[in-house]
């Protein structure tokens, strides 16, 4: 059989080792066939290559040093930062960043609004799963750029560097391959932008393609402004649904949400009813915590595509802290029913049955979630144990559970805080107050343990220290009703003095 | 002194002449400005507890406007321009409509219509270029004009129910756009800071020397002049009789309106600081706008018709002041004549006579140039002659003055007019008995120096027929020709035939061969059968002459050919040229990015070491940090000078275009 022939059918039959071996072979006989070697590229590519669309994670220094937003305090509703909050975080809790806790982990829900400063961005607790990139630039080459540290075992198959990207540009079918194994393979942006440039050069800036290989580029390098104009320029020649997740990516970048929402929809006009914009528009509303309308176009999804995890989960989660947990059961069933077996399933039909009183499940479930979980879900499933043994009245339970709980994540504000009560409970005020304490500096974005700490100092009779942590509490939450009559109360004793 | 409806202030700097107003809600004005840190302040005073909000813009704000592009909304979209981007931004939505790239610069942005296009336009005043962008950020309206633009209006000047655009630029021109079509170019003095619509056909205009001017379609109304610089103009009815006064602010903090007829001050106020922008909004929520001024630091005072009647004790004992002054001055004046009604007596038939001669003299000045020569027909004596004309020397005036022993009845005033445009000479001689007195008597005398007063005519030995040319169509006679360079140019005068080279004016043939006296380069005339070659190596030259004749002929249309081989090879290097600068500026931009990215992963892990007490990665990172930091400071001025080549390049484009459409009239 011919090789090359060979090699073509294992990667069409994604044996990609087996095809670049092949063609390293073929290579070793004639160096200068740019078939076999662009082959090679592609196999190579396809190794490592994936859907990066939503890999773009914003990283601690972005946040904090870029200014690209235009807006530094724009109207509520218009900005990802100044989200209204619609739901009250009494109802529905924060995750870690200080956002509604969604019914997904995705890479951007992570970044958050709460943390103020780099400092305290840098202090928030940081763990495995939890942690955030420095740059957005660090997170891509950590999550996928792995191949280029595999050592080849003579040389590089492609030197980059001595490439001369303006011959191979002009060459239509290398120049794209070549394009993707820089940008994936090699995680070289900015040859691959050297080359991208050139190619659309080569091509009369006539190729869609080659501009959002560019607008991919300069987005990567933070230089959003000419990725905008590349991406835009794209659209001109061939709609895509990739520029339009790119574009509205990038204005999420830029903190322009309202945009982001625009170009999905104008794109819906072009490819109506397409589940990944109809996705990225509801992701947008939920981060500007406009749960409703981010809710309807799940609801959407699940008519087009009645197995899309995310929409379900989201859904789901929206039910069960809108009091509805039997309708929120039958969501997480359907999860059940369609594969999913993770603990944090687990643990959430648990929840549901806890509402819903079917007792009888509960157990059961949350001993299925323990036996799945792993790291820090283990704290949460023995955080959630312990609201249950609270629920049921059996105080001593629920504080062992919360201890071990404390014991897997020892940066569970909830759980301390939740341990801070049960410990006041058998009146031990300065223990409770320390555990406040904790509960506050490891988790600056619950207001609870800021209000709880409040309280319990009014009545220890420290009116300082609760006048300044309700007022904190009041900056959590502002519409937070006792912590308000508690500083009222406060303000008049101070004014009687 | 008059006392403002209100006074705000919101301790910030605003930066001259980057101030605006605009309804971004559709309802409520908003004060918007540029301040330091390449940022833009919002003043919203309508929401409680958050008045001012800032806007990012991360490049030196050069022009800010807002006006209602988007055809079918009634809410104001802000624009910002900077050195080489144009942002449409909707304040309230807190979404851009468009972000440009505009290499040429935004210098002065205006909002409104123009022309016959049916969306509202915002109107971009760059290096030597015009473009018009409508609110989805394509750009129907694009044309080049001289020089740097530095401001711009929109003024219906013919009445034709189009507005037409009124661009001031740097190089001393108002021009009149209709369309693209350039309908009227009126030579100012300095270069057009400011320009603001007036009513009707009228508009004010404003110059970096601090002349303030009113001019009526084409012809100048009044102007006045102050050692201050005019920061900026507006248009509002302050003393309420209908009819709209001219406010200027100025960079001493002065505030005054002007009745736009006469000059005549209505109304004046000073601030404590230079003025930084006038805009006129409803800002006290009366339902009728208010003029408001705001000063460089953040101080906002707002006026309307009720602050101008307070001040009438005031203006009474200005008049007062002005009549005593005036007095004196002629009392003085009057003493003079007094004092010695002998001494500085002159014959009553003195006549100062002037000449105007083009002298090809190397010796006063390089090349050449035109020399005015002043006599008296008697024994007095030229002591002094003061020249006013307008952008040929430096400031406005010009003054001959020998030394007393050198005093004749002859004086010779050498010009170098920099431009091929037609000027006013205006000389004022002190003619005397002799050189010693304190007393003269003042001829004045106005000339006309023609459009092309800088050409002699070429000596026959160095007669050269430069090789690059413009050549078009025409069918008149001869002696309109002769005509014509009768009036346009001075070495025709007085020179016959021979000289000029041609075979006679009755022939169907004729020639002139020039040269001229700024770089020596010659000229070349030349008309047979219908037609007519201008020979040069300069394409303006070309230009101008095309123009100047299509003017004087009344001819609507003029096509014609041209081959400048120098010119088009140098076009055919800087479009390369061009190209290769681009490049070059995108894969610096990525590399500034790249080092950008590790600076800002290093500041991070330097933080994070910091927090952590480790002193050692610390440092560590510091000093990767200075050594990035350094080369990117490297990196920078590299840009820079590749930034600077390609604006040059730009530059010497825009200029090749305008000529080259200046070679042909419609």
């Amino acid at each position: 059989m011919d090789q090359f022939y060979l090699a073509m059918n294992m990667f069409r039959r994604r044996k990609f080792d087996k095809c670049a071996d092949i063609c390293t072979q073929l290579l070793e006989k004639n160096p200068y066939d740019q078939a076999v070697w662009t082959l090679k590229m592609r196999s190579l590519t396809a190794q490592v290559m994936v859907d990066d669309i939503e890999a773009d994670e914003d990283g601690i220094a972005d946040e904090f040093l870029d200014t690209e937003m235009i807006a530094q305090a724009a109207r509520p509703g218009t900005s990802l930062r100044t989200a209204a909050p619609t739901a009250a975080p009494g109802l529905r809790p924060r995750a870690n960043t200080g956002r509604a806790v969604s019914g997904m982990v995705r890479p951007r829900t992570q970044t958050g609004c709460g943390a103020g400063s780099l400092e305290a961005a840098l202090r928030t607790p940081r763990s495995a799963l939890s942690a955030r990139p420095i740059t957005s630039f660090t997170a891509r080459s950590v999550r996928l750029g792995t191949a280029s540290m595999i050592t080849q075992p003579d040389g590089p198959f492609i030197q980059v560097s001595r490439l001369n990207l303006a011959k191979y540009a002009a060459i239509p079918g290398v120049a794209k391959p070549l394009f993707q194994y820089i940008f994936y393979h090699e995680n070289d942006v900015r040859n691959a932008l050297d080359l991208a440039v050139e190619a659309t050069k080569a091509s009369q800036y006539k190729d869609w393609w080659w501009k959002v290989a560019i607008g991919k580029c300069y987005s990567m390098l933070g230089i959003n402004r000419d990725a905008e104009q590349q991406l835009r320029s794209a659209l001109k020649h061939a709609p895509n649904i990739e520029t339009y997740l790119r574009l509205s990516a990038l204005y999420s970048k830029l903190d322009q949400p309202l945009n982001s929402l625009e170009i999905c929809t104008s794109a819906l006009q072009v490819f109506p009813n397409e589940v990944t914009l109809l996705t990225e528009i509801a992701r947008v509303f939920e981060a500007l915590n406009n749960i409703p309308a981010s809710v309807k176009y799940y609801r959407d999804i699940l008519q087009e595509e009645a197995t899309n995890v995310e929409a379900i989960a989201c859904i789901a989660v929206n039910y069960f802290y809108s009091d509805q947990p039997e309708v929120a059961l039958r969501f997480y069933r359907r999860l059940l029913q369609m594969g999913l077996y993770n603990a944090e399933l687990f643990n959430n039909i648990a929840l549901c049955c806890y509402y819903a009183q079917h007792y009888d499940m509960i157990v059961t479930c949350f001993e299925r979630a323990l036996s799945l979980a792993m790291g820090e879900t283990v704290a949460d499933v023995w955080f959630n144990i312990a609201h249950v043994a609270i629920g049921v009245g059996d105080l001593k339970m629920a504080t062992q559970c919360l201890r071990l709980s404390l014991a897997a994540d020892p940066n569970h504000g909830a759980a301390y805080n939740n341990l801070a009560v049960l410990v006041h409970r058998k009146g031990e005020v300065q223990q409770a107050l320390s555990y406040f304490q904790t509960a506050q500096a490891v988790s600056s974005y619950l207001f609870e343990p800021f209000y709880n700490y409040a309280l319990v100092s009014k009545k220890v009779g420290d009116l300082q220290s609760s006048y300044s942590a309700v007022q904190k509490s009041l900056k959590v939450y502002p519409n937070h009703v006792q912590s308000q009559e508690l500083l009222s109360s406060l303000r008049k004793y101070f004014e009687n003095i | 002194m008059a006392v403002p409806l209100y006074t705000l202030q919101l301790n910030q700097t605003f930066i001259p002449g980057l101030v605006t107003i605009g309804k971004y809600d559709g309802s409520h004005s908003c004060i918007t400005a540029a301040t330091n840190g390449d940022k833009v302040l919002v003043h919203t005073p309508h929401i409680r507890d958050k008045e001012l909000s800032v806007l990012n813009v991360n490049q030196p704000v050069t022009a800010i406007c807002a006006g209602r592009l988007r055809p079918d909304d009634n809410r104001d979209v802000l624009l910002i321009g900077t050195q080489t981007t144009l942002l449409a931004y909707d304040v309230e939505n807190n979404t851009d409509l468009f972000y440009k790239e505009v290499p040429d610069g935004v210098n002065a942005i205006v909002v409104g219509r123009l022309g016959q296009w049916e969306c509202p336009l915002a109107v971009v005043g760059g290096n030597c270029s015009l473009q018009g962008f409508d609110w989805r950020g394509d750009d129907p309206f694009w044309t080049v004009t001289g020089d740097r633009v530095r401001s711009l209006a929109l003024l219906d000047i013919d009445h034709d129910g189009e507005n037409e655009l009124i661009v001031g630029s740097d190089d001393f021109e108002l021009r009149i756009f209709k369309g693209d079509a350039l309908i009227y170019e009126i030579t100012e003095t300095e270069a057009v800071t400011s320009l603001s619509v007036l009513e009707s056909s009228k508009f004010s205009y404003s110059l970096t020397n601090g002349t303030v001017g009113v001019y009526d379609k084409q012809t100048r109304l009044w102007r006045v002049k102050s050692k201050n610089a005019a920061v900026c103009l507006w248009t509002y009815d302050i003393d309420g009789d209908g009819s709209a006064e001219l406010i200027t602010g100025w960079s001493n903090g002065k505030v005054d309106a002007r009745n736009h007829r006469t000059g005549e001050v209505v109304f004046r106020d000073v601030l404590g600081h230079g003025v930084s922008g006038i805009v006129v909004g409803d800002y006290a929520m009366t339902g009728k706008p208010q003029l408001i001024v705001c000063s460089i630091r953040g101080e906002v005072r707002g006026y309307d018709s009720s602050c101008v009647t307070k001040d009438h004790v005031q203006r009474q004992g200005d008049t007062v002041r002005d009549l005593f002054s005036k007095k004196q001055m002629l009392l003085t004046e009057l003493k003079n004549y007094t004092a010695d009604p002998t001494g500085s007596g002159i014959p009553a038939n003195t006549r100062l006579l002037t000449e105007i001669n083009v002298k090809a003299d190397h010796q006063v000045t390089f090349g050449g140039h035109v020399e005015v020569a002043l006599s008296t027909n008697n024994s007095t004596v030229v002591r002094v002659a003061t020249v006013f004309a307008e952008g040929i020397f430096e400031g406005e005036t010009f003054v001959v003055h020998p030394q007393p022993q050198h005093v004749t009845n002859h004086l010779t005033i050498p010009l170098v007019p920099p431009n091929d445009t037609p000027l006013d000479i205006h000389i004022r001689a002190f003619v005397g008995p002799n050189a010693f007195k304190t007393e003269y008597h003042v001829f004045e005398v106005t000339r006309q120096l023609p459009r092309f007063s800088m050409y002699a005519l070429a000596s026959p030995i160095t007669k050269t027929i430069p090789d690059s040319y413009a050549t078009f169509q025409l069918s008149f006679l001869c002696n309109q020709l002769e005509a014509w360079q009768m009036q346009n140019f001075l070495a025709a005068v007085g020179s016959s035939n021979e000289e000029r080279g041609g075979e006679g004016p009755s022939g169907a043939d004729w020639s002139a061969s020039l040269t001229c006296l700024r770089d020596g380069s010659p000229l070349h005339i030349r008309f047979r059968g219908t037609t007519i070659t201008v020979a040069t190596p300069h394409i303006s030259l070309a230009a101008d002459i095309v123009q100047s004749l299509a003017v004087y002929l009344n001819l609507d249309r003029v096509e014609s050919v041209a081959e400048f081989p120098a010119l088009f090879t140098e076009v055919e290097e800087n479009l390369n040229r061009l190209e290769e600068l681009k490049s070059n500026a995108t894969r610096m931009a990525a590399a500034v990015a790249d080092t950008a990215n590790l600076i800002r992963s290093l500041i991070v892990r330097a933080e994070d070491a910091r927090l952590l007490g480790h002193m050692k990665d610390l440092r560590e990172c510091y000093v990767q940090l200075q050594q990035v930091n350094g080369d990117l400071v490297r990196g920078h001025s590299v840009r820079v000078a590749n930034h600077r080549e390609l604006l040059a390049t730009l530059h010497s484009l825009n200029a090749v275009i305008q000529h080259s459409s200046k070679l042909r009239s419609e």
